[in-house]
């Protein structure tokens, strides 16, 4: 039985129409038929109708076991798993994932990044991308979602874009009922929850500008420092 | 599975871009859409329900001009809308989250989609809280939320408090009851102020527990919320154990926080505008009780609504003058 109905179909195919340039999806399952990983199942089909409704759009789907090589090349390390990569001669990865189905609310943020990586546009403002220029190291950034949550899917596509704009952020959504071990490590009781490299969490979908300012602060060696030192106090 | 796929239409879809997006549909802001689509503005009212502001919650208005006789608040505001529908204003259920209004083309996020606007009107009202409650900042994302929708999966089989009493709580009460052991429902009034078929629905619930006339004082908890502390007309505090505090309460402030700081704002927590209540952001209007420079009035939040519509006509047309177009 297909997830898409006629509807959201016609939606999805208006919305392609904006795509410019070729998009990768990838995902990274586990098992096959009825032993697929939870959540896999539907996440898999999901991809695969969505992606019909394109011919810039290809999808390639891998065991996270079997195909383990690979899954450590996109630094991808629990599964249902997607990463979007553009298509050009080199294919480039932003770094985007999604971690647990993007059902619910969360369905529209699979169908912008697409867009996203496919228009290669992160729609940031000057200012944001003049700070992330300013970036050294790798930041890893997670967003921690519900499917139910209206607030989330802004504070998701906020954190791709910065991934977009920026090849040393890494931004996942993770789904926080699908990774209740995630859930439970970062305290997460409330989303959307953004965190930042582990130790600097942020409530609600926050404004471009109030994120970019924490962001930031991991160029600030005393703060991290102390933010660390709160962490592994927490974490024990 | 059912995934409940939700494509944020709104979002998606290329027409969704208004010359005035009002956000606010009272008085002051379906007004401001009478004048708005009848100058052939495409117009867009977000709002969150017929009775979700003051007028709508008004039982009886007696002394509205060309209204004889007495007339609930709510009928009052059905006959504006749908006067403003007939002129081509498109009213949508809908709550605002947070807005862009810096650049030229103004953005606002709401639930349902994103929408894009020449110009915003901000009618928004003033049934806004004023301070918070003690440890509701500390614990938020620790227990304290906003959106039972977005985290009641955090709480199931647990015991949770609800504070508020209109129909935004109530339906967020009855949600959480799909998850929860127990909802303690503290209603800071004796008696709610919601359609009676949410009222009856929520009192008859078995797993909520009515505490009319109680307001929290104060969220407690160390890491994570433990209980809140409650004062109850005529009876002494008392700390009821929860492990979750969502909190819909109301009161008489201005609603500005979706503007997260992006237009001034005076001591007492207005906004400012100027004799066409144009804010400081050009494109930007703010009309009615959102203001503070009035007796709070129906029939005076209207007419600065029509005085912001008549304005941003001006303004989209290139005239140099307000024009009153008596002859219509």
């Amino acid at each position: 039985m297909s997830l898409l109905n006629d509807q959201i179909e016609k939606q999805i195919r208006q919305t392609f129409e904006a795509l410019t340039g070729p998009v990768r999806i990838v995902l990274f399952t586990q098992g096959e038929n009825a032993l697929e990983c939870e959540y896999c199942v539907e996440t898999r089909q999901l991809l695969e109708e969505v992606s019909a409704l394109s011919d810039k759009i290809t999808l390639q789907v891998y065991d996270f076991v079997r195909d383990a090589q690979l899954a450590e090349q996109y630094h991808i390390d629990k599964i249902p798993a997607v990463a979007f990569l553009s298509e050009s001669t080199v294919p480039q990865d932003y770094g985007i994932r999604l971690y647990g189905v993007p059902a619910g609310y969360e369905f529209s943020t699979l169908i912008e990044d697409i867009l996203m990586v496919s228009q290669q546009q992160s729609a940031l403002n000057a200012k944001t991308l003049a700070e992330l220029k300013k970036l050294t190291q790798p930041v890893n950034i997670q967003v921690f979602v519900t499917p139910t949550c209206p607030y989330c899917p802004r504070a998701v596509v906020l954190a791709h874009q910065l991934a977009l704009a920026s090849e040393l952020i890494t931004a996942s959504m993770v789904e926080a009922n699908e990774f209740p071990h995630l859930s439970n490590k970062y305290q997460v009781y409330g989303v959307p929850r953004t965190v930042i490299e582990d130790v600097i969490h942020v409530e609600g979908a926050v404004p471009e500008a109030r994120l970019v300012e924490e962001l930031m602060k991991v160029l600030d060696g005393a703060t991290m420092q102390k933010l660390r030192q709160e962490w592994e106090l927490h974490l024990n | 599975m059912d995934l409940n796929l939700d494509l944020n239409a709104n979002q998606l879809n290329h027409d969704n871009h208004y010359d005035v997006v009002i956000i606010g549909g009272g008085p002051a802001g379906a007004t401001a859409a009478i004048y708005t689509a009848r100058a052939d503005l495409k117009t867009l009212v977000i709002d969150k329900g017929l009775t979700a502001g003051a007028l709508g919650l008004t039982a009886k208005i007696a002394n509205y001009p060309g209204v004889p006789g007495e007339i609930s608040g709510a009928d009052l505001l059905k006959m504006m809308r749908e006067q403003a529908q007939s002129f081509g204003a498109i009213f949508t259920s809908d709550k605002v989250q947070a807005v862009d209004l810096t650049a030229e083309t103004k953005t606002i996020f709401a639930n349902g989609g994103t929408y894009t606007a020449r110009t915003v009107i901000i009618a928004t009202g003033s049934m806004g809280r004023g301070q918070r409650v003690k440890g509701e900042d500390e614990l938020l994302g620790r227990g304290v939320s906003y959106c039972a929708t977005c985290d009641a999966a955090f709480f199931r089989d647990q015991v949770v408090a609800v504070a508020g009493n209109s129909d935004e709580a109530i339906e967020e009460a009855l949600f959480l009851t799909k998850f929860v052991q127990q909802v303690h429902f503290l209603s800071p009034t004796p008696e709610l102020k919601a359609a009676p078929q949410m009222m009856a629905e929520l009192t008859a619930h078995p797993k909520v527990m009515m505490h009319f006339g109680t307001a929290p004082r104060e969220v407690m908890g160390t890491d994570r919320v433990e209980a809140v502390r409650v004062a109850q007309r005529g009876r002494p505090e008392e700390i009821i154990p929860v492990t979750g505090a969502f909190i819909y309460l109301q009161g008489g402030k201005p609603i500005t926080d979706f503007l997260q700081g992006q237009l001034p704002i005076s001591d007492t927590g207005c906004l400012i505008v100027d004799k066409e209540y144009q804010t400081a952001l050009p494109g930007v209007y703010a009309v009615g009780d959102v203001l503070c420079n009035h007796v709070k009035q129906a029939v005076i939040a209207a007419a600065e609504g029509a005085v912001a519509a008549i304005a941003i006509e001006k303004q989209l047309h290139h005239r140099k003058q307000l024009v009153a177009d008596w002859a219509k």
